[in-house]
């Protein structure tokens, strides 16, 4: 029951919602559910298997801001690169997107893991960097006219399902089978438990965190694709405000700051509380302030519950 | 519990009311300007009792579509938005064309004429010519040169883009009397606003005419002008001639104090009328339409009589 708990939360807030907001429960209002869960989702999964290493990605918005300029510059039709609309532009600037995310993945890894300096400073750094960095290629402009099929992204189905919901589905699927399935996902949690043991007992402890940093870029810069896709908008700026939202989801997850303990499904469940909880208090007509409020206290309550479990079990 | 607690007590006290429902999402309320005209579309929808879901994105254009989205969800029979930019907007038009339910677009113009929607937006170029015209003429009532300086805005917002081009337009005529010494970049930063003014008050010592884009900007324009020994009151041998854009309280404040000599005022009362009552009946589903807001200039001689207009002047 206790393990399930924050299923049942779900639910249960999920019903009381459909009871008592109007519009809430309806197809229409599913989808919109559905869309502004899957680049959230996606970016916490990422950013999950970073704090299971017991490190912490502070740079997941400027990584979104910078692949998403990236590939604007590369797929305007009317800025940067100016390169004709063909089907392959679009593939390198997808491309491109995403190794521009794993780049500055593997930037922050290898200085956590070589040289040793705390994730919480590394990525801090990296993310004023890089916000800069984004800013200054546009000169704080927003890139648009991007090519029809990428805008079209959310509007075009593959087998019944909207590409972003296979696209989503095969990070959730990819991020599980790793951490379930493989030596690897065994020394991400291994390193996170406890980093020395983890050496002495052979595992690759700069290799395993350098990898956490790398697959938290691409996560990110795979959410940046959808949200650059959903607005039609390269933006510096973008995802400015969602930080919060991304580590919220994998702490109200359960999974412990500490490192070495959390689940893929519980930091799916936790994406899902912080959608429905932004959903029905919109739908309410709170105002957005309130519902940074109430959001802020949820995710300090779920801190709080988090370090009380880790103190009940020393 | 708590939140199910605040679901069950929300439902409770927003019982729904008869009549259309009209979301509201703004892309900030950051600025006295934006907050003010929330309350007046707020107020005019009230009036015409008309039941209203408000949401800000607080300059995140994702959030803000998604608080679109939710409208759409929501069922609600308009949709007004004031958006962080005229290309971000897009796609919200879209949305809102998809399920058929009017949109307006509130003080930006979207960068494409595709789609269905109604636009409320300021004469930018015309209010800002007038208003700098009317400086223009004081400066050649004193029979004196003058060096004049520009606080712009960001240049990707075409309310800005108008703005600075009906200045340019304005002291051209004046060009044997006014020269063009300093344009401030400020991108709608009241920081950059005030280090680019003092740069420009002190490299630029005879800098004696200033408009100002945004009234929002004021504060860090007279910091910069006492910073330098500026600022003075009209009638004052050293006073600069100055105004800027918008009818905020500040510029009332200043006006009254007779610090500033004119200001473009954009009726906001006007553009929220006119815009609700053509989401209302659902004008913009039939054809793209732009209203346009002629504005008024308020100077220190047409002060008493216009004042009731100026929407800064009426803040609670």
């Amino acid at each position: 029951m206790r393990k399930n708990a924050l299923f049942y939360l779900c639910l249960i807030y999920y019903l009381v919602a459909a009871l008592l907001v109007p519009g809430f429960f309806s197809a229409n209002n599913s989808w919109s559910l559905i869309f502004n869960l899957l680049p959230l989702l996606i970016a916490a999964i990422g950013q999950m298997y970073v704090i299971l290493t017991g490190g912490i990605d502070l740079s997941a918005t400027a990584i979104m801001a910078t692949s998403s300029v990236v590939g604007g510059y590369i797929m305007s039709s009317d800025y940067g690169l100016n390169i004709p609309l063909s089907p392959l532009v679009l593939v390198v600037g997808v491309a491109a997107m995403l190794a521009i995310g794993m780049l500055i993945g593997l930037i922050n890894g290898l200085s956590v893991s070589i040289l040793g300096m705390p994730a919480f400073m590394v990525t801090l750094a990296t993310m004023i960097f890089f916000n800069g960095l984004a800013v200054w290629i546009t000169g704080s402009q927003n890139i648009y006219n991007l090519p029809e099929a990428f805008n079209n992204l959310f509007y075009t189905s593959v087998l019944w399902l909207p590409i972003p919901i296979w696209i989503g589905a095969i990070v959730l699927l990819l991020g599980f089978f790793i951490l379930n399935k493989t030596v690897l996902g065994q020394w991400i949690y291994a390193v996170g438990m406890n980093g020395k043991t983890a050496r002495v007992s052979g595992i690759h402890v700069g290799a395993t965190t350098v990898f956490a940093y790398v697959f938290s870029g691409f996560c990110v810069s795979m959410a940046a694709i959808l949200y650059t896709s959903r607005l039609e908008t390269a933006s510096p700026v973008m995802g400015q405000n969602i930080l919060l939202d991304i580590i919220g989801a994998v702490i109200i997850g359960g999974s412990s700051l500490y490192g070495g303990k959390g689940k893929i499904h519980m930091t799916t469940l936790g994406a899902v509380f912080i959608i429905l909880l932004d959903n029905s208090l919109n739908l309410m007509g709170l105002s957005y302030f309130m519902i940074m409020i109430i959001k802020g206290a949820v995710i300090v309550s779920a801190v709080l519950l988090n370090e009380w479990k880790q103190k009940s079990t020393v | 519990m708590i939140l199910l607690f605040v679901l069950l007590l929300n439902s409770c006290v927003s019982k729904k009311k008869e009549g259309i429902t009209i979301g509201i999402s703004f892309e900030t309320l950051q600025t006295e300007y934006w907050v003010a005209s929330m309350e007046a579309l707020k107020k005019e929808c009230a009036e015409k009792n008309i039941n209203v879901i408000e949401a800000v994105a607080n300059g995140d254009a994702n959030r803000q579509f998604e608080q679109v989205n939710n409208f759409i969800a929501k069922g609600v029979d308009g949709i007004i938005v004031a958006p962080k930019d005229a290309y971000t907007v897009i796609p919200i038009i879209k949305a809102a064309n998809r399920a058929n339910i009017p949109i307006g677009i509130y003080n930006r113009m979207p960068a494409k004429n595709s789609g269905q929607f109604v636009t409320v937006v300021a004469d930018n170029y015309e209010i800002t010519k007038r208003t700098v015209q009317h400086l223009c003429e004081l400066a050649k009532g004193t029979n004196q040169k003058y060096k004049a300086m520009i606080l712009i805005g960001d240049l990707g917002d075409i309310n800005a883009v108008e703005r600075r081009r009906g200045f340019n337009d304005a002291i051209a005529a004046y060009s044997d009397i006014i020269e063009l010494v300093a344009e401030v970049p400020t991108e709608w930063n009241q920081e950059k606003a005030l280090a680019g003014a003092i740069n420009s008050l002190q490299a630029h010592h005879d800098i004696n005419f200033i408009f100002t884009s945004s009234d929002f900007l004021f504060p860090s324009l007279i910091s910069a002008l006492k910073n330098t020994g500026k600022y003075h009151k009209i009638g004052h041998p050293k006073h600069v001639l100055l105004a800027g854009f918008d009818g905020d309280a500040t510029a009332f404040n200043l006006l009254s104090k007779g610090y500033l000599d004119a200001d473009g005022v954009q009726d906001l009362r006007l553009e929220c009328k006119e815009l609700i009552h053509a989401i209302v009946s659902r004008d913009s589903l039939t054809k793209p339409k732009v209203i346009s807001d002629p504005g008024f200039v308020i100077h220190q001689k047409n002060l008493a009589e216009t004042v009731n207009r100026m929407w800064g002047a009426n803040l609670p």
